[in-house]
């Protein structure tokens, strides 16, 4: 068993394989359409030149300059050798030759006629406007892959490789190098090359035998894992990298540039918008910021407030008010700011009605920021109370009530008990849910977009909304809006950070 | 999830359909009336046709563009879809969705529609669509408060100050909508771009159309403050409006025992212009990688011919383009539809260039400034154009 062929050879030759087969295709079409558009250039040259017709060719002629009806200057007749292109029972290429003829007003074209590539048209614009179109069909296909050549390169190297020697594997693993240049060039060549010193060094340090050993060991954790990291590697990873990518690119009909840092230059420069247009970064970032704060604030003391009130023992029916708190968490977000947004409406809205009855003045809600910034708090704090009181109420349940009672037998007051007792058992457990809950609220998008939609002139919009606007209302520019989400995502980064380890210092004191 | 499931599903139907004829599928978001007219058009053509199949497949409103714009790039689109407006051709042509349709349209199909009708469907010196119906706004008023509609602004304001009492108004529409302004931004004269493309935002005329809006729907204005477009059809039903401004869609939102009737805009008394509002004009296109296009024009051909156009007009109530159907007598004699139809005659095709998307939001934004807060006509549209114009450069337009 000495001379058997190492399994490190076999990887290295499958690799090498497919290196050498992706050049190959390459080459072959490469030759293939260069040869065809030879063909299909003279056939058209012939035309132009009004010199004998290639054989070759199996439809074109001399397509005149298209004649529009004074009336409807977009549409543009064309005739090819006198006869007129289209109409009723037109031969099936009418079509190709009229496209091309179109198109090649200034330069000429050759190209593949259809989606399969095995017929190509040329087209050369002559003078007055006259274009020569020919369409070639090949009299034979491309040339065929070479099997036995490959074959006898891969025993060649087997043969190489059944030595056992590092040097000689890496020699075998090389065959195809040479077959790879003449198709596909220096890189191709170099990469099998590459590959084949790779494994005959990563054998000689014997980290093959150990990788596949590690594997074969653990491969029950590893089939378990494999699902899940596949479907994060898929869901989260790659639109994650997606996005830090695009931050890097401008997006214009369709096409892709890079632009470095100019996004992000563009966006924290405040891209030539004052301080106080909401297109400025920065007011923006105030915006968002004081939202967030403002909403924390609210959904922290009303819930905490309504947790301590729900524990208070004189208090009937506990359980259902339990229950109808939670409520405005049950129910989708979309549809509690839908309604927010029907009760704000100046004329016909709840809250102006109510208003109204108590002879007071409507407010347009969303023609001021301060009204309409508060509209949007009201709607979020319906939707972010419950949160903390679910918080709140489980960190109540943990206190020993005898803390409590051993405190009033002391003498201490009620205000006394909730500042020295309540409140430093609520700190480790409010902590996350703070730091959580100004994350959420500092991307709500819903509630923004469909409470008061950034009105007054988008004034109330916020980053996230922001970057929505920058993708979909303002011209696709979609690099744009990828850099306000990295942005927006580093905001967060340090928020959590600094979040956590007060969190962490908080649990330790 | 659910529709995509059912075009797949419709598209493996069709592909398995044995009965030996050339399948071409068709998206649209019909619903309705509109949807039974279109299916009626479809059975007529497959039982006439012994090649071709029509297959249609219906796609929600609100879903069609992403799902144009994302599956006919990669070769999951249909042959031809219909698109409820003609204001993307520039984006899909820059995106290379729809073809070129000047190699099979004559000069006499071309002159089957109305001028602006067949004019909207072209871009850049290119056909790219055959028009199956027009869309405009038209003045609906209510027969137990207005006898006569008015036929200038001057009349309209007083009506409108004698309409106007107690909660109740003389006029709704969309006033902070660029769509609902636009009649008067065009009768006043004024247009969004100029004939070489250029923004023309901040023109005189915009701004005296502006003010006039502002006359409407401001303080001690005849519209109610507030105005958005699903309050139009609301209020016109429960009588606190006596007129309404807005399209043939309207009608199936109006309660039976309303009395209402629809007439031409006003004409602007300032200048004499009727007051002209977007024309959008329905399409049928074709898709840049249909299977067959000479089979997938032979259909589209047919959904946008006459006999097709008798049919939508009859049962889908729609405005149709084709000038014969007007020729019938229970068509040309229906009054609603000629109403629209005459007011198509006054109108602008909304312009298709993929400027326009930049437009809508910022010029939005000065009318709410202007209409709402009072704001100086002036000022607000110039900040709208300085602000479109940085977009359109962004944008490198």
């Amino acid at each position: 068993m000495r001379s058997r062929v190492p399994g490190a050879y076999w990887l290295c030759a499958a690799l090498a394989l497919v290196i050498a087969l992706a050049s190959f295709v390459a080459h072959r079409n490469r030759s293939y359409r260069e040869r065809e558009e030879a063909r299909a250039l003279a056939a058209a040259r012939a035309i132009a030149n009004r010199t004998t017709r290639s054989p070759d060719m199996v439809a074109g002629g001399l397509v005149a300059p298209a004649a529009s009806p004074p009336r409807y200057p977009f549409l543009r007749r064309r005739t090819v050798d006198g006869r007129s292109l289209g109409g009723p029972g037109a031969p099936a290429d009418d079509k190709l030759l009229y496209d091309i003829a179109q198109r090649a007003t200034t330069h000429a074209i050759v190209e593949p006629a259809d989606g399969d590539s095995a017929r190509f048209v040329a087209a050369i614009p002559g003078p007055g406007g006259a274009v020569a179109v020919a369409l070639v069909e090949p009299p034979s296909g491309p040339e065929s892959l070479p099997v036995f050549l490959l074959l006898g390169l891969l025993a060649l190297g087997a043969v190489l490789a059944a030595t056992r020697r590092s040097a000689l594997l890496a020699a075998g693993g090389a065959a195809l190098a040479p077959v790879t240049f003449a198709w596909g060039g220096p890189v191709p060549a170099a990469a099998t090359l590459l590959l084949a010193a790779a494994v005959a060094a990563a054998r000689h340090a014997g980290l093959l035998t150990r990788a596949s050993s590690e594997l074969r060991r653990n491969r029950i954790a590893y089939t378990f894992v494999a699902p899940a990291a596949l479907a994060m590697l898929v869901l989260v990873a790659v639109p994650f990298a997606v996005g830090l990518v695009l931050g890097f690119y401008d997006h214009r009909h369709g096409t892709y540039t890079f632009v470095g840092l100019d996004n992000f230059i563009q966006i924290l420069s405040g891209g030539g918008h004052a301080l106080s247009d909401p297109l400025n970064f920065y007011f923006t970032l105030g915006v968002t910021v004081l939202w967030t704060a403002a909403n924390v604030v609210l959904h922290l003391t009303i819930g905490v407030a309504l947790a301590l009130l729900l524990r208070q023992t004189w208090l009937g029916g506990r359980g259902i008010y339990r229950v109808l708190f939670i409520l405005p968490w049950a129910i989708p977000n979309y549809i509690t700011a839908l309604i927010w947004n029907g009760m704000f409406q100046s004329e016909y809205g709840a809250i102006n009605g109510i208003l109204h009855s108590l002879g007071l003045e409507r407010v347009s809600w969303f023609s001021g920021f301060a009204t309409s910034f508060t509209a949007n708090v009201c709607a979020n704090t319906w939707l972010g109370f419950p949160f903390m009181m679910v918080v709140a109420l489980g960190a109540l349940e943990s206190i020993p009530r005898d803390m409590h009672e051993a405190a009033e037998v002391d003498g201490a007051t009620g205000w006394q008990r909730f500042v020295h007792i309540t409140l430093p058992h609520l700190r480790p457990a409010l902590a996350p849910a703070v730091v959580l809950g100004a994350i959420w609220t500092f991307n709500m998008f819903n509630v923004i977009y469909l409470v008061s939609d950034g009105q007054p002139g988008g004034a109330t919009d916020i980053l996230v909304t922001q970057a929505y606007r920058w993708a979909f209302e303002r011209g696709e520019r979609y690099g744009l809006a990828a850099a306000y989400a990295t942005l927006i995502f580093l905001i967060l980064l340090v928020w959590t950070i600094v979040g956590t380890r007060v969190t962490r210092k908080e649990r330790a004191a | 999830m659910k529709t995509v499931a059912l075009v797949l599903l419709a598209l493996t139907a069709c592909a398995s359909s044995d009965d030996g004829r050339e399948a071409v599928v068709l998206w649209h978001s019909y619903a309705g009336e509109e949807r039974a007219a279109l299916e009626e058009v479809a059975t007529a053509i497959n039982e006439r046709s012994t090649e071709l199949r029509l297959v249609l497949v219906s796609v929600p409103h609100e879903a069609l563009a992403d799902k144009l714009t994302n599956a006919i790039p990669n070769g999951n689109g249909p042959d031809l879809f219909i698109y409820p407006g003609h204001d993307r051709i520039g984006d899909w042509v820059a995106g290379e969705l729809i073809e070129p349709i000047e190699y099979y349209v004559s000069e006499a199909t071309a002159d089957r529609y109305s001028p602006d009708a067949i004019g909207a469907m072209a871009y850049q010196g290119s056909l790219y669509g055959l028009p199956l119906a027009v869309k405009s706004v038209a003045l609906y008023y209510r027969t137990d408060r207005v006898e006569e509609p008015p036929a200038t602004t001057d009349e309209l304001l007083a009506m409108g100050r004698r309409l106007t009492t107690g909660g109740r108004f003389a006029l709704v529409y969309d006033n902070a909508d660029l769509y609902g302004h636009a009649a008067w931004l065009h009768g006043f004269g004024g247009r969004l771009f100029g004939g070489h493309g250029e923004l023309t935002i901040d023109t005189p005329e915009a701004i005296a159309a502006a003010r006039f809006a502002q006359q409407l729907g401001g303080d001690g204005g005849i519209v109610p403050p507030g105005m958005t477009g699903t309050l139009v059809s609301t209020l016109f039903n429960e009588g606190k409006a006596a007129m309404a401004i807005s399209g043939p869609w309207l009608q199936a939102e109006l309660e039976p025992d309303v009395p209402w009737k629809v007439a031409s805009l006003p004409t602007v008394s300032a200048t004499g212009q009727p007051a002209a509002p977007f024309l959008g004009a329905e399409g049928v296109f074709l898709s840049t990688r249909a299977h067959d296009m000479d089979a997938a024009f032979a259909i589209m051909d047919e959904l946008a011919g006459d006999d097709s156009a008798l049919r939508r007009a009859r049962r889908g109530r729609q405005v149709v383009p084709n000038r014969s159907a007007y020729r019938v007598a229970d068509i040309g004699g229906d009054p609603v539809l000629a109403a629209f139809q005459a007011q198509a005659e006054h109108a602008v095709p909304m312009p298709a260039t993929p400027a326009m998307r930049m437009v809508w939001t910022p010029y939005e934004t000065a009318l709410q400034k202007i209409i709402g807060q009072g704001a100086d006509p002036a000022s607000a549209l110039g900040a709208a154009e300085r602000e479109i114009e940085s977009y359109l450069q962004g944008a490198g337009e």
